[in-house]
């Protein structure tokens, strides 16, 4: 039987690897693609809490399931922005390594 | 649930009417050939439509749960955010990035609209809705300068801490709805009242403050804050600086204060208790002492100002951390003054940089022989955030300070106060060095100046003209004698913001 627990263990975890990445990766490729992981792990979380706190009907809770739809708009929303913008940077610098982007500073 | 779409697009109709105004204005500036001017018309009167529909709605009115609230404190920040964005739409004639301008303007508005959804929602969906509605468009925004290599680049570090922080927000929402089981307000904070705060709630409460604290540039939270100030367009950053900061305090008032309310805590020296309180505490005083001893090693206006406003959302934060009516009050106040503020003190570094192709401290050097009026309005301004009598940051300060002072027994928040007090001494160091600059230093040589035009490619040369520009130093000076005026008559807003406190 998977409880609560081991979704939000799992929901953590993907937070913890993409947040790791987003700190420690150099290239803003994979930044962006672990930026996605921290979304989904909220995403994870919500629908487990939506399936567990069973309303006294007997129905699951949905308002965290129409959260997450509207999350999962709002993270494609937010790929083309970024990718829009990342974009621009490599047309202006021919890279897409953020230690080769530092003009403005301190 | 009664769904009667009718009412909800009376409800809805500021909103409607901006939506419908950023529509106009992207068709005005694919079709016109004078379009910077007609799309800056079209716009301009869509943003004062849509305030004076602000006064026709309902007094109180709820939709779905909260997500839709209409409230006079919903109503009142409406009209400012609406009033916030009228100057930006003013002051962004004056950039150069004109080529989109339609495009531009429509990505404002459309923030705009994200900024009135923040202010007239209590339910944590539309939220979070409204919170990436507003990024998104400030993110592009940002990087909209495509001559300039720094706007992208300013952009980007923007957008990615921007997306950090908001999928904190969203899991530490997740969290907090997990516990509650419910994504409205009230809801919230009555469950809260009935539990103890569980490790999983503590966490929620306290990634749901990271995402905020990014949003209002409170250290350690701020990194992204000086880049974007600095590169990108101007009017950008000043709508940053603004809009997005007002909406941001309100909205985070409201979750702490109405949403966690019962989790709150105490931040008094002695008798520290867990709850949201003693973490806006640590956010405050860091961002106080980190924000003022930065702000004094800078050279460039707009990095100075960004620094400052990390000290000033340090300040903001002590109306929250001494919650209550009167210090949410304080805190709106001393946002909304502080808002007007920097949309005029980026309003002058606009039209310097027009002039001179730059905002370092050598281009603001003898302002003053070149344009009075706008040294006298940088003068007003900075004094303002410095705190001075009979300035309205001076009545901000003291009402936000004597609000800390008198919450929790024994005084408990003096030293946050005290260190307040210390870091706006330290502040008003570093704006009196621009006052120097703008009043006492020699004029540049027109060879240093031609120099400086070498370093930026591009930039228009020559001497201020005046009348060139009519309208943006007109809005300079409305803005200067608005400081001065609620300096004199703090109560004018004062009154209204505390009327429209439940």
């Amino acid at each position: 039987m998977v409880t609560l627990g081991d979704y939000l263990l799992v929901s953590g975890l993907l937070f913890t690897i993409g947040f790791a990445g987003v700190m420690l990766r150099r290239n803003i490729i994979i930044i962006f693609m672990s930026l996605e992981l921290m979304l989904n792990a909220a995403n994870l979380s919500l629908v487990a809490f939506s399936r567990f706190r069973v309303q006294p009907d007997g129905l699951p809770n949905y308002h965290a399931q129409v959260f997450v739809f509207f999350i999962i708009t709002v993270a494609a929303a937010e790929v083309a922005v970024g990718l829009a913008i990342i974009v621009a940077l490599y047309r202006a610098r021919r890279t897409t390594h953020v230690e080769d982007i530092a003009t403005l500073k301190f | 649930m009664d769904m009667n779409y009718l009412e909800l697009l009376k409800l809805a109709s500021p909103e409607a009417i901006v939506v419908a105004t950023a529509l106009a204005v992207l068709a005005v500036g694919l079709t016109s050939k004078n379009a910077p001017v007609l799309c800056s018309t079209v716009g301009v009167l869509g943003l004062i439509l849509a305030a004076a529909e602000v006064f026709m709605l309902p007094f109180n009115a709820t939709l779905f749960h909260g997500m839709l609230v209409i409230s006079p404190l919903a109503s009142l920040f409406k009209v400012i955010c609406l009033t916030l964005a009228f100057f930006t739409v003013i002051l962004a004639r004056s950039d150069r990035s004109s080529r989109h301008h339609g495009e531009y303007l429509a990505l404002l508005l459309l923030a705009t609209i994200g900024l009135m959804l923040l202010v007239g929602s209590e339910e944590l969906l539309m939220i979070f809705i409204g919170l990436e509605l507003t990024g998104l468009a400030l993110y592009v925004m940002t990087a909209f300068d495509k001559t300039d290599i720094r706007s992208a680049e300013a952009g980007l570090k923007y957008f990615l801490f921007g997306s950090t922080a908001s999928a904190f927000t969203l899991f530490g929402l997740s969290l907090v709805y997990g516990m509650c089981a419910t994504t409205g307000l009230a809801a919230i904070a009555q469950k809260l009242v009935a539990q103890p705060l569980s490790p999983l709630l503590a966490a929620g409460i306290v990634m749901t403050l990271i995402g905020f604290a990014f949003k209002i540039a409170a250290a350690p939270f701020h990194l992204w804050a000086p880049d974007a100030y600095q590169g990108a367009p101007v009017s950008s950053a000043a709508f940053i600086a603004s809009g997005s900061k007002v909406a941001s305090f309100v909205v985070l008032g409201k979750i702490v204060l109405v949403g966690f309310g019962p989790a709150h805590g105490s931040a008094a020296w002695h008798a520290m208790v867990a709850g949201w309180m003693p973490v806006l505490a640590v956010l405050a005083a860091l961002s106080i002492v980190l924000g003022n001893l930065v702000a004094l090693a800078q050279s460039n206006v707009r990095r100075l100002l960004a620094y400052s406003a990390v000290a000033h959302a340090g300040y903001t934060l002590l109306g929250l951390v001494a919650g209550g009516r009167e210090g949410f009050s304080a805190t709106l106040f001393y946002t909304t003054v502080y808002a007007f503020t920097l949309v005029g003190a980026f309003g002058v570094v606009a039209l310097v940089r027009r002039e001179t192709g730059g905002d370092d401290f050598v281009n603001f050097s003898a302002l003053w022989s070149r344009s009075p009026l706008l040294a006298g309005c940088m003068a007003i301004f900075m004094l303002s955030l410095a705190g001075l009598p009979p300035l309205a940051g001076f009545f901000g300060k003291f009402y936000l300070f004597s609000a800390a002072m008198r919450a929790g027994e024994n005084h408990g928040l003096l030293w946050l106060v005290a260190l307040a007090l210390f870091g706006s001494l330290i502040s008003l160091y570093y704006y009196l060095i621009i006052l120097k600059v703008i009043f006492s230093e020699p004029a540049l040589s027109e060879v240093e100046r031609g120099h400086q035009n070498l370093e930026h490619p591009g930039q228009p040369r020559g001497r201020l003209r005046e009348g060139g520009d009519f309208l943006q130093r007109t809005t300079v000076a409305v803005l200067a004698i608005a400081v001065l005026f609620f300096g004199i008559l703090p109560g004018a807003l004062l009154a209204r913001i505390i009327a429209a406190l439940p």
